[in-house]
């Protein structure tokens, strides 16, 4: 029971992460905390659904949907940031709340209100035993997605000229233009990134409801923030350490609370996150420049 | 939205006008407003637009037919709740001083508590569109009522029917965040351990969270195995739950409620096979049901998605008999009208308030998912003795 309740934590965690990297990859070149985030995975959903109904066996449809949450990212930063660049802080930060309550407002008037059910493929809702205990194939799929997708971000920042000028940027932009490198190549480079990243974890947001709706993006974007903030707002690694702790908290809660105290299983979290914040106000592993939004 | 609705009253309205004009009738027909506070962006509007949909074309043909009773043409004034119990309270208010003498409230009991504690001092007959808990009316007071098969009584026939077919062991599944989804599945309970059942566990969980591994590894790890989960949980959580739930290897069968005989769960096909729900009828071959149904197609370029719509065309019925009945305009009258009704011969069958917290007696249909269709089980209606209070 309590390797499953790991197994479990470990899964939830990985998708935080994910969200969470997304997040913080963008708030580390621009400063933005992109809240139109979770809308890229409603994109996503959205792209899953519509490539299933076109016909797409399901390995394809998947790809299209991650391939269109990166691009929506990427027109994102073009239609609504790029113009807004320079702008203070505050403003960025409303400009993606009202691109967020816009798609909203797009996918409920446009598709429908209702969540739209996606049936995934039976093999994804199976599981297999492994010596005592039943492993859930879409917990499993869910930790190996979230390692290598990890595992390829850190290797493309490490190993790749643009990672580089990247990760240079995100402890001073200006230096890195001084160099040359253009900085609309940079942060159209990060949001493709930050996309990639929310196309990925709609996958396994959406395999683990098997339906998709127009406000979907509201809680994944919340969870990510907060792992963000928990790990360091900016840090890479930080939103990856965040992302885990707060699915570990979240499941050890669920896992254990008397049925009386359940309801308060989010008001413990965040009084967890701010307990947290109060010893190290920087959050768990602190970006190497400390920005604030 | 709000835009688009308004020009579309705007133009209902001029051509009421224009319609008295030219008529120019011996008798001018009167108007009454009946405002809609309804959802139609958010969680509940799933729910709430079918019920619309069912209102507005039963009002449609009364209107055809000189309006409520005969007498009053009805105006219809929709406002979008945004699915948020404040907002709900906004545009009931809104409503109200645009003169609505009726109050249409979302499927849901919070949000319609909150319309009602506006209209419960002025007198103004208020109906939920399909909210079902029984402590509805009771929260409010003399000027609420429920329409749809309330929770205790489709608890009951639920429960009625997985004690007959031998389940002993049940698991409640809760959320606190809605009292649909926190008492539903406690009537459940009540009556199944009355009837010899035992409830083994009970989970929550947080409406829309994203994750319920922690949930289902408590169910898995339960000493006592239940033969049956029970849950009111619906759309998007229901899809999650059972989805992970099967994932995990867990078999054992999940009953709902009404809120899940909705066209999303019935397109998760093979993974809610054997799941048993409530409707608030079944359209049987030369039932009036079925003719609605046809007539619903027809008017709406769509067959129904469910009994919502049905329910919400009832809701116009009711208002037109309570009217009737009444012989005004008069709130109070109407009220007075509805609380008084007694087996009104509605669609789905014969529907009463009188002698009830105005919560409607009526029949449940009891359904079962079967190879991604909706299959008729039976339809009942539970003893009174064996409802749980609410």
């Amino acid at each position: 029971m309590v390797a499953q309740q790991i197994i479990n934590a470990v899964s939830l965690g990985g998708v935080y992460a994910l969200l969470a990297l997304g997040l913080a990859i963008v708030f580390s070149i621009v400063g933005l905390i992109n809240f139109a985030h979770g809308e890229l995975m409603t994109v996503s959903g959205y792209a899953l659904l519509a490539s299933l109904f076109l016909g797409f066996p399901f390995p394809a449809a998947v790809l299209v949907a991650v391939a269109c949450g990166a691009l929506a990212a990427v027109a994102m930063e073009r239609v609504a940031f790029r113009p807004m660049r320079g702008a203070s802080i505050t403003s960025l930060l409303l400009t993606s709340f009202a691109v967020s309550s816009l798609l909203k407002v797009v996918f409920q008037n446009g598709v429908s209100a209702r969540p739209q059910a996606i049936a995934m493929p039976s093999w994804m809702t199976g599981a297999f035993s492994l010596g005592d205990f039943t492993i859930g194939v879409g917990p499993t799929i869910s930790i190996v997605v979230s390692v290598l997708a990890l595992i390829a971000l850190e290797v493309f920042l490490r190993r790749s000229v643009t990672g580089t000028a990247m990760r240079a940027a995100a402890e001073d932009f200006d230096v890195v233009r001084l160099l040359g490198i253009p900085a609309s190549r940079i942060i159209a480079t990060a949001f493709l990134l930050s996309g990639l990243l929310a196309g990925l974890a709609a996958m396994l947001w959406v395999a683990q409801r098997a339906s998709v709706d127009p406000l979907m993006g509201f809680t994944p974007v919340l969870k990510a923030f907060i792992a963000a903030v928990v790990g360091g707002l900016g840090s890479l690694p930080g939103a990856v350490a965040g992302g885990f702790l707060l699915g570990v908290i979240e499941v050890f809660l669920q896992a254990t609370l008397p049925a009386a105290a359940a309801p308060y299983r989010d008001a413990i979290v965040l009084s967890g996150v701010i307990a947290v914040l109060l010893v190290r106000p920087q959050g768990l592993i602190p970006a190497v420049r400390v920005q604030r939004s | 939205m709000p835009t688009s609705l308004y020009r579309r009253h705007h133009a209902a309205l001029c051509a009421a006008v224009f319609g008295i004009a030219l008529t120019a009738a011996p008798a001018l027909a009167e108007e009454i407003i009946i405002g809609a506070a309804t959802a139609q962006t958010g969680g509940l509007a799933p729910y709430d637009q079918p019920a619309l949909a069912g209102l507005r074309m039963a009002l449609d043909e009364l209107n055809a037919k000189g309006g409520l009773g005969g007498k009053y043409k009805v105006n219809l004034i929709i406002k979008d709740t945004r699915s948020d119990t404040a907002q709900t309270a906004t545009v009931a208010q809104e409503l109200i001083d645009a003169g609505a003498k009726i109050m249409i409230t979302p499927c849901d009991a919070d949000p319609s508590i909150s319309a009602g504690q506006l209209t419960q001092p002025l007198g103004i007959p208020t109906l939920t569109l399909c909210g079902s808990a029984p402590v509805l009316t009771e929260a409010v007071g003399d000027v609420m009522f429920g329409t749809y098969p309330a929770d205790n009584v489709q608890a009951t026939a639920v429960a009625d029917f997985a004690i007959a077919e031998g389940k002993k062991k049940v698991f409640l599944l809760t959320s606190p965040d809605a009292t649909y989804t926190a008492n539903l599945p406690e009537y459940f309970g009540k009556v199944f351990e009355k009837k010899g059942g035992t409830v083994v566990g009970r989970g929550t969980f947080t409406m829309g969270q994203p994750d319920f591994s922690a949930e289902i590894t408590n169910i898995k790890g339960l000493a006592d195995q239940p033969d049956l989960i029970m849950t009111a949980a619906y759309e998007p959580d229901f899809p999650a739950f059972i989805q992970q739930l099967r994932a995990a290897g867990v078999t054992i069968p999940v009953y709902g409620a009404d809120a899940i005989g909705t066209p999303t769960i019935k397109g998760l096909g093979s993974l809610v096979d054997g799941v048993v729900f409530t409707a608030a009828g079944y359209a049987e071959p030369g039932s009036k049901l079925e003719a609605f149904n046809a007539a619903f197609a027809k008017h709406a370029g769509h067959a129904p998605e469910s009994t919502y719509e049905v329910n919400g065309y009832e809701i116009g019925l009711i208002l037109d008999e309570a009217v009737k009945t009444a012989g005004s305009d008069d709130p109070k009258a109407i009220r007075d009208a509805i609380a008084n009704l007694k087996d009104f011969d509605g669609i789905t069958g014969k529907i009463t308030y009188a002698g009830t917290d105005r919560m409607p007696l009526r029949p449940v249909a009891l359904m079962r998912y079967e190879g991604g269709e909706q299959k008729h089980v039976e339809t009942v209606t539970p003893d009174a003795a064996d409802v749980p209070a609410p």
